[in-house]
């Protein structure tokens, strides 16, 4: 894979606050990154340091080899697909497509055919055949969508930025949308950095997602990787996933509120202790069950569920008020009829826990 | 509404417009205003057209029908080169207005992007208007005459020997105060509208590599449209129908429709003052006319 993008000790305040904090990256060419991070987490800043919509106020930004921090945006080959879209209200589809092309600054396409080829065939790719004259009132979210992709696209970047392109558009949409981006990436073989919310879009899109922390890079690995092995106790709380214990070691033990957890066999280092058991890998029993070889977990009073199809989402509480969740795919058990108020025994391989600290 | 409203309300007979029932209620919300306009501006107006053909006479008037009046207007050199002067006028401080209207605007509702701090602009646009009219015309004369500030500064600065006196009592002082006073009805509403644009929109087309001055071309000038033309409808309607400022700062010498009218009413000229008056209106009405055809402000706004 040739060079792409490289950031280096990326750095951007806001008054006190510092958005970025020294993020250091390298992006591989031809793929499809997503970035992860709940809101405040500098998602969006970062990708407007690196469109040049914002001064970083260290590092460097590197793109193809060459430092493009100090470089207006426009000159950089970089694209921007924004959040709502901000398509220009007063001109037609094609218009808002071929904007880049027949007004940028370096080497504008003025000859009228070759422009409307590129357009026409750009309009085809994104799907939005025969909407070419309407406004971009006059067509449907998912339409302006492709619109705004299409206006990026078609000026050839080397790399695109969409800021939670699908935030705006409904669910359904959006899940066609999500294969739809992909499909049109790997047509082109740009790279495309995609900033969302949502932890079940970014581990869907990205070949790789990277996951920030408070201004920092708290992951950047493949999906199942980041899935199953989340490298701090934060990650794993955006992944909306797990169940993060706050506590202490003592011993062979995770002492936490609620119970005393055997440890498994490895362990990561962090400054703040915590133990972390995905949702869906503990099992539910009565409350007199004994646990089995290997096994670990405490006693909750079930709470309720709720029930979405393919699963269903249990929630216990344990003593002090904490909040346990328990994930169960229908496809492998029949829904359990608990009790709320009642005790049950949460369950789960020893090895299977994260464990901080 | 109405169209698409209606086959919805054919398949389901039962469900009652909430809208529909209250009948008639709802127009007697309107009904004080539209009193108002009939009595005050609707029947002024048919009376002033009526008035126009009555038959005027050195000092009485009279109501038999004749077009005497028309015809004196129409074959008067002064009244059709006060007409022309009027137009001359409008076109002079409407373009002043913009040229110094538009940039103003631009600054505030785009490149202040705070909104407290635009607010606080936008008010201190308006703050002149917390003196009287004729205190703000009249301002003028200690400014612009041969005694005045601008002449006494020129020369102190060495750049004139003699005082410039045309500044004062000329067409020139005449746009230079109307300018001033009606510049803020232009930057309202082009401020207004430039606000409205979403920041977004200008990042895009810079990412997509538009320089400054084509962003503006393309998209910050045809956004900013509705706001220049409803400026312009306010400053067209209230400059052609000036007579204070012309007065004041021409030493009555540049005559406007406007002081035609004031002339001809003092001098209990009835019909002659409607005559200018009802050409004053239909000039009005086609000026609005043609800017409304300049940008669709239904689509717009």
């Amino acid at each position: 894979m040739s060079e792409g993008l490289r950031l280096d000790g990326l750095t951007k305040r806001y008054g006190g606050n510092a958005a970025l904090q020294g993020v250091t990256l390298a992006v591989p060419d031809d793929t499809y990154i997503s970035v992860l991070g709940p809101s405040g987490s500098g998602k969006t800043v970062l990708l407007r340091v690196i469109a040049g919509f914002e001064q970083p106020d260290a590092g460097e930004v590197r793109f193809a080899g060459e430092r493009i921090d100090q470089m207006p945006a426009h000159r950089r080959g970089i694209g921007f697909v924004f959040q709502n879209f901000a398509l220009f209200p007063h001109l037609s589809v094609r218009d808002n497509i071929a904007f880049g092309l027949r007004h940028r600054d370096v080497s504008p396409l003025s000859d009228s055919g070759a422009l409307r080829a590129k357009v026409d065939a750009m309009i085809d790719l994104v799907g939005l055949g025969g909407l070419a004259d309407r406004g971009v009132h006059q067509i449907s979210g998912g339409q302006r969508q492709r619109v705004a992709l299409a206006r990026t696209l078609v000026t050839e970047p080397r790399l695109v930025l969409l800021d939670e392109p699908l935030g705006a558009l409904d669910a359904n949409l959006r899940s066609r949308m999500r294969a739809e981006l992909r499909q049109i990436r790997e047509r082109l073989g740009v790279t495309f950095l995609h900033v969302t919310g949502s932890e079940s879009e970014a581990l869907a899109m990205g070949d790789r997602v990277i996951v920030l922390d408070r201004g920092r890079v708290g992951q950047f690995d493949e999906p199942d990787a980041v899935y199953t092995q989340p490298a701090s106790a934060n990650v794993a709380r955006f992944l909306n996933c797990y169940n993060i214990f706050a506590g202490h070691l003592d011993g062979g033990r995770f002492m936490a509120a609620g119970g005393a957890f055997v440890l498994p066999n490895a362990r990561r280092a962090a400054p703040e202790p915590a133990y972390c058991i995905r949702q869906d890998l503990i099992d539910i029993r009565p409350s007199d069950a004994a646990m089995r070889a290997g096994e670990t977990g405490l006693v909750a009073r079930f709470v309720t569920s709720e029930y979405s199809g393919s699963s269903v989402q249990y929630f216990f509480e344990v003593e002090g008020g904490r909040a346990v969740e328990v994930e169960a795919h229908l496809s492998h058990r029949r829904p359990e009829d608990l009790e709320p108020k009642r005790p049950y025994t949460l369950a789960w391989h020893a090895d299977q826990a994260l464990v901080f600290g | 509404m109405s169209t698409t409203l209606a086959p919805a309300a054919l398949n389901e007979p039962q469900v009652q417009d909430p809208g529909r029932r209250r009948g008639w209620a709802p127009y007697l919300l309107i009904a004080p205003g539209a009193i108002w306009m009939l009595l005050f501006l609707v029947l002024p107006i048919l009376m002033m057209v009526y008035v126009s053909f009555w038959t005027q006479t050195t000092f009485a008037i009279k109501p038999i029908l004749t077009t005497k009046s028309w015809v004196t207007f129409f074959s008067s050199e002064t009244y059709l080169s006060s007409l022309w002067t009027t137009v001359r006028i409008w076109l002079l401080v409407l373009g002043c207005t913009v040229i110094v209207g538009y940039p103003t605007a631009l600054f505030v509702g785009l490149f202040v992007r705070n909104k407290t701090l635009s607010t606080v602009l936008l008010v201190l646009c308006v703050i002149p208007f917390w003196t009287s009219f004729l205190i703000r015309v009249l301002a003028w004369r200690p400014m612009l005459g041969e005694q005045g500030a601008i002449n006494i500064i020129l020369m102190g600065l060495g750049i004139i020997r003699e005082p410039i006196s045309a500044l004062l009592f000329t067409e020139l002082s005449v746009v230079i105060g109307m300018t001033q006073i009606y510049c803020v009805f232009m930057v309202g509403p082009i401020a207004f509208m430039l606000s409205r644009i979403d920041p977004n929109i200008i990042e895009a087309a810079r990412d997509l590599g538009a320089s400054f001055p084509r962003i503006f071309r393309k998209i910050i000038l045809p956004l900013s449209m509705p706001g220049v033309v409803v400026g312009a409808i306010f400053v067209s309607v209230m400059v052609l129908g000036e007579f204070a400022t012309s007065a004041a700062l021409s030493g009555r010498k540049t005559n406007m429709l406007g002081n035609i009218i004031v002339t001809q009413v003092g001098s209990l000229k009835w019909a002659f003052a409607a005559v200018a008056g009802v050409v004053l209106t239909v000039v009005m009405g086609m000026v609005v006319a043609l800017l409304l055809r300049v940008v669709d402000l239904r689509r717009e706004l």
